[in-house]
């Protein structure tokens, strides 16, 4: 199965680092090859008069078909060609092409490269009465539109809840961590930040909600936590009884995975639940608007938005949509603890290089548990006296 | 042409005249009004938008600082939220070391020349096609060891600027809009009131009697008020006119009464005998009369004729001496029947004036007739050069001093005797009037109180 999440990467080129690199590279490639044969998906047009619609996403084939066949049903005069890439792949190729985009649309869940391309001016605004009545909390200007809705989540083994209680939250999983250090030494799995993109955003994005993160990445350390890059690496371990439990996985991805392994588990984070979304725009310039309008049109639509929660598991975010898989229903369950990764310039600081060594270098100071920067290389190195206590 | 004249100022009624005069500077004013709201506006927004980027650039600098042998930066994803605002503006930032080197960022963007007293200066910049609105603050390392100066750049696009200066615009259009409309309704309607004294003084000319000449009396203001006074003059004036004419008429009819009284009282008598003899006596008288009657109301026509004053003569160039000389070549042998010396004093060469041809012969011929009526026994027609001037010298018993002017008007006879219808100098007068020659009257020998002789001068204007 093709994951994005693998190739969200922005590596550091520090000399250590450069075996596991080559490690995940390989790792990369043999992915790549072997889902070449599902890379592009194509329908031609019905209808006599026909326009092409070409489409640049990271959302899996299997995921997205049951979209472009609905789309196709409806509109068959387009004729549609979707290219499904590896997340810098896409952006490097959008960027390439921004002077004479060939994509008509373009959908990626790296929320911050997304964001990145449309605050360059490569979107261009749509004009519908479908883009305006869309959240505003699920989008930017009339450009960027989040369509889908998608839980980092935790996932432990049934077997677990013998020797503890499974954790429900970040705070529950912090106090497990520090009680059972010994008995859970390299049975938790989380992603790694140095090497995916996708980890990093999250760590960025927990870090900005909590402080206390930084005492989760201590104690992670001390119970010395395994590291993966993939959600499908991490389901897999978990699988294979390697690992008890996993942090920070992508939700859409284990739901799937968890419906065909009963011995997993996924849960929902009660105290807050960080929300990726893909995001959806349409190019500037793009050789095709009208189907390009139609298209993301009929992805905000409720028919696409009743069928990417009851088809996929990639969760629905129209409000008028409810029942299992839509943002309504977790929000209901959840309330205030869902935390959707916020559609703004604050995902800018998460690609800026210093801000990325900066985070970086504090997570792996706390994960090697150099506690006393435990908030961070900037922490006061005295703190101030304590007051004689009685 | 023709359009042009139309929209001529002078072709505009007083009200349209004055709604030009009003109407047009309260539109250019209007028109400056708006210019500068709209720079205000714009002006203000700027400023209020530019504390953003004060701001952002500020919580920026602050996380700046000396790492791993460079400048390093922490960045606040809140510092670029900050630059978002309502109107989801797109964020750039950049980080410039103190040499100009970029740093970090998410785009290059350029610097701008300090503005003196200012860490902070501001500038609308067009990058890649797109405008920014660009603040650039120059700061430096706070620290013991280092103080390296740093740049830090932060742009957002107009959007957010832009909405909050139309709206800003909006409102003061909408306030000039109600003002301008105020004024232009005071002004019509200051107009209308202005100009009623004026539509009431053309209702009362239009409404009085034609015939009236009785003078306006209305309250009016005074600029026409004074008006009112010059047409009341004018008014004034025609009645004098028309008594004068009435007793022309009067005089006229009198005169020719009396000499058409005396034919038919004659012809009676006449009748009454038998003799022929008697009969051709008064035939003979009869003729007389009637020749009389003839000149005085060829006279009289002429007088009228003169004094139309819309005929004004047709002028051209008359030579003074040929006049001179036909009149008294014509007039000679009657006046010589009478016994009348009648001569003429002029120079060998031709001597021009720019006056009507039979309207001054008119007056010649009236001249000499007149001289010859009175009692004088030599007429001379005097023509001399250096101003132009046409005199008749008479050796009669002239006219005195005070009676001179008197002597211009029509029926005014000097002395009863004598056959004159007293018109020949009232006509000599107008068209001396009409041609702007100076008539002039003077003895000429004031010493000999029997027989001080007169001499009638008509001196043209030498430039003439």
């Amino acid at each position: 199965m093709y994951r994005p999440d693998l190739f969200i990467r922005r590596l550091t080129t520090a000399p250590h680092h450069i075996r596991h690199l080559a490690g995940v590279l390989l790792a990369l490639t043999l992915l790549v090859a072997a889902s070449a044969q599902a890379r592009t998906l194509h329908f031609t047009a019905d209808a006599e008069s026909s326009q092409p619609l070409t489409i640049y996403g990271v959302v899996d084939p299997p995921q997205v078909y049951p979209l472009l066949a609905d789309f196709h049903r409806r509109n068959p005069d387009i004729a549609i060609t979707y290219h499904n890439l590896e997340t810098l792949a896409l952006h490097a190729r959008v960027l390439q092409e921004r002077d004479a985009p060939r994509a008509d649309v373009i959908m990626s869940p790296a929320m911050p490269w997304q964001y990145q391309l449309a605050n360059e001016g490569l979107s261009t605004p749509v004009d519908s009465p479908a883009a305006e009545a869309w959240p505003s909390w699920a989008r930017w200007r009339q450009e960027l539109f989040g369509f889908t809705f998608e839980p980092i989540v935790m996932v432990y083994r049934r077997d677990l809840a013998t020797r503890m209680p499974p954790p429900e939250s970040h705070a529950e999983l912090l106090s497990l961590l520090r009680q059972r250090s010994a008995e859970l030494s390299h049975r938790v799995v989380t992603y790694d930040p140095r090497f995916s993109g996708a980890g990093y955003t999250y760590a960025i994005e927990d870090a900005r909600i909590s402080a206390r993160y930084w005492d989760l990445v201590e104690a992670l350390g001390q119970a010395h936590s395994e590291l993966e890059t993939t959600t499908a690496a991490m389901l897999e371990g978990l699988s294979e009884g390697r690992y008890w439990i996993g942090y920070n996985l992508i939700g859409s991805y284990v739901q799937d995975y968890v419906a065909e392994h009963p011995e997993l588990a996924m849960v929902v984070p009660k105290d807050y639940a960080l929300v990726l979304q893909r995001l959806v725009m349409m190019s500037r310039n793009a050789p095709h608007p009208v189907a390009a309008q139609r298209f993301i049109d009929y992805l905000l639509s409720a028919p696409a938005q009743r069928l990417l929660a009851t088809q996929t598991t990639l969760g629905a975010v129209h409000p008028a949509i409810d029942g299992l898989g839509t943002a309504a229903d977790l929000r209901k369950r959840l309330g205030e603890a869902i935390r959707p990764v916020q559609i703004g310039p604050g995902l800018l600081a998460t690609l800026d290089t210093l801000k990325r060594q900066t985070l970086l270098e504090q997570w792996q100071q706390a994960f090697k548990n150099h506690s006393t920067h435990a908030d961070g290389p900037l922490a006061d190195p005295s703190p101030l006296p304590r007051a004689p206590q009685k | 042409m023709t359009p042009l004249r139309r929209w001529r100022l002078s072709h505009l009624s007083l009200y349209r005249r004055l709604m030009v005069w009003l109407l047009c500077p309260l539109a250019l004013l209007v028109a400056v009004m708006l210019l500068q709201a709209w720079l205000a506006s714009r002006e203000a927004a700027d400023r209020a938008f530019d504390r953003l980027l004060d701001a952002a650039s500020l919580s920026i600098a602050e996380q700046v600082r000396w790492q791993q042998s460079r400048l390093w930066m922490d960045l606040p994803p809140s510092a670029l939220e900050m630059l978002a605002t309502d109107a989801e503006e797109r964020v750039f930032y950049a980080l410039y070391d103190a040499h100009g080197h970029f740093v970090t960022g998410n785009r290059s963007l350029p610097t701008l020349p300090a503005e003196n007293g200012s860490q902070m200066s501001y500038g609308d910049v067009t990058s890649r096609g797109m405008p920014l609105r660009l603040g650039v603050l120059r700061a430096r390392l706070e620290g013991w060891d280092r103080s390296d100066r740093f740049e830090v750049r932060v742009a957002q696009t107009r959007e957010g600027r832009q909405a909050l200066a139309n709206q800003l615009f909006l409102a003061s259009l909408v306030n000039i809009v109600i003002i301008a409309g105020l004024a232009v309704v005071v002004v019509l309607l200051s107009a209308r009131f202005a100009l009623e004294p004026l539509t009431r003084l053309r209702r009362a000319i239009r409404q009085r009697n034609p015939r009236t000449l009785a003078p306006l009396e209305l309250p009016l203001p005074r600029e026409l008020a004074e008006l009112r006074q010059t047409l009341n003059e004018l008014l004034a004036r025609m009645r004098r006119v028309r008594a004068n004419q009435e007793r022309f008429i009067g005089d006229a009819s009198h005169q020719l009464k009396t000499p058409l009284a005396g034919l038919s009282t004659r012809a009676e008598l006449a009748l009454r005998q038998s003799d022929p003899a008697t009969w051709r006596e008064a035939l003979a008288t009869m003729h007389g009369t009637a020749t009389k009657t003839a000149r005085l109301a060829g006279q009289l026509l002429s007088l009228t004729r003169l004094n139309n004053p819309e005929a004004t003569p047709a002028k051209q160039a008359v030579d003074l001496t040929a006049l001179a000389r036909r009149c008294v070549r014509e007039a000679f042998s009657r006046h010589h029947r009478r016994g009348v010396d009648l001569g003429v004093e002029a120079p060998e060469h031709a001597v021009m004036a720019s006056a009507n041809d039979w309207q001054l012969e008119e007056a010649l011929n009236n001249l000499i007739e007149n001289a010859s009526l009175y009692g004088a026994s030599q007429v001379t027609v005097q023509v001399t050069d250096t101003p132009p001037r046409l005199a008749v010298i008479d050796d009669g018993p002239g006219i005195p001093e005070s009676q001179r002017l008197l002597m211009l008007r029509p029926f005014h006879r000097g002395q009863e005797t004598g056959d004159g219808s007293g018109l020949g100098l009232a006509i000599v007068d107008s068209i001396a009037r009409a041609h702007d020659i100076r008539l002039s009257l003077q003895a000429v020998h004031p010493d000999h109180p029997e027989r001080p002789g007169l001499c009638i001068a008509l001196t043209f204007s030498s430039d003439a």
